[in-house]
């Protein structure tokens, strides 16, 4: 079988702390924030930042979804961000909900887009400036490509992901959410009837793939982690956890740091899988 | 502005691990508290001191922590009250 696997270029998709201190007002360059407690934009963030509520901005808000695309052209424009800028996301939880506005930017086709290594943690951790102004931003014409769903997985790929085995699948919940023991990350609401995972799944935690000050790891250990559990990249890849948010940074990880060209990301994940009806469920 | 004084250390609260995440903002404290696995925000605290700040999170967050039901019934049963 042919290899999927092509080299990546970390600095295309990920800066440094200091990379974004050196580009703070550059005009090609919009910097966003973008957390899991939307409330941490306001406290301080990084000067010029603007902030993205994810609840409110990155979702359907009526139906299940991710923003539709007049929308996306919408926020993107109101944001000053043109075809050609320069995207920085950064935010909370490791990049959690940065990790999954860069993936909708990559669906509706913006062409660069990055992340800032480390993420807010790291930001402040470093003692960085920080402000409480929103920046007053000139609006631009934005102009989206038609979604890219190859780097999103609906239901029906996953049911034959797992019946078949036509891709690997990565769980990436805690081991005590992968085994069905509580059904959401402790302090967090509980959003399906049933625990436990997609048979077929392996469990890779998100945050394996980070070092303490949540940097990525380096490309060798990440190749370890998921390659000795098998996952290679020579086979598909969908990675799920509950919302879709975590596993949109470990579909970072494997499509961009380690170059798996087939990689999607499963959002409707275990919120959808563990609420269906007669749907397989696998418990260790 | 600068987060000064940033710190972080694990512990157990409720019987589940976690981590506390402190700095000082301006005149504010402000303090988090996060699963250590699988890292998600539970509650936040701010206050005039750390001292203040930090007890309050850990407040919310062992309410919040002891709420967690472990085990759920198995698959087929939908009568258990609160299920």
């Amino acid at each position: 079988m042919a290899t999927q696997v092509q080299t990546a270029v970390k600095s295309d998709v990920l800066v440094s702390t200091s990379w974004v201190a050196e580009h703070l007002t550059d005009p090609k360059v919009r910097i966003v924030e973008v957390d899991v407690d939307t409330k941490a934009y306001s406290e301080g963030h990084i000067p010029g930042a603007i902030g993205w509520d994810w609840g409110k901005q990155l979702c359907d808000t009526l139906r299940r979804d991710i923003i539709p695309k007049a929308k996306f052209e919408q926020l993107m424009g109101q944001s000053g961000i043109s075809n050609d800028t320069t995207v920085i996301l950064y935010g909370d939880n490791n990049n959690w909900f940065a990790a999954w506005a860069f993936w909708q930017l990559k669906i509706y086709g913006h062409p660069d887009v990055r992340l800032m290594d480390g993420g807010r943690k790291k930001w402040l951790a470093e003692s960085r400036d920080l402000n409480q102004e929103s920046p007053k931003v000139a609006p631009a014409t934005y102009r989206a490509k038609d979604p890219d769903f190859s780097i999103r997985a609906f239901l029906p790929l996953v049911q034959d992901a797992s019946s078949k085995k036509s891709a690997d699948l990565v769980d990436v919940r805690s081991p005590q959410e992968f085994t069905g023991e509580i059904l959401a990350p402790p302090g967090l609401p509980e959003t399906c009837q049933r625990g436990g995972h997609v048979p077929g799944a392996k469990n890779i935690p998100w945050a394996k793939a980070c070092n303490e000050d949540g940097t990525f790891k380096s490309a060798e250990d990440l190749k370890s982690l998921y390659g000795g559990v098998g996952v290679t990249g020579q086979k598909p890849v969908i990675a799920y956890c509950r919302i879709g948010e975590r596993s949109s940074h470990t579909w970072f990880v494997l499509k961009y740091l380690l170059g798996y060209k087939d990689v999607k990301n499963y959002d409707g994940s275990w919120t959808e899988w563990g609420n269906l009806v007669a749907a397989p469920v696998e418990k260790p | 502005m600068k987060a000064e004084e940033y710190k972080e250390q694990k512990e157990q609260l409720s019987g589940w691990p976690v981590r506390i995440v402190s700095y000082k903002l301006g005149n504010i404290y402000h303090v988090s508290i996060n699963n250590e696995e699988p890292g998600a925000w539970i509650v936040k605290g701010e206050g005039p001191s750390l001292a203040e700040a930090e007890a309050k999170a850990r407040k919310e967050a062992a309410e919040a922590l002891a709420k967690v039901k472990k085990n759920p019934p198995p698959t087929g049963c939908t009568s258990v009250p609160g299920f």
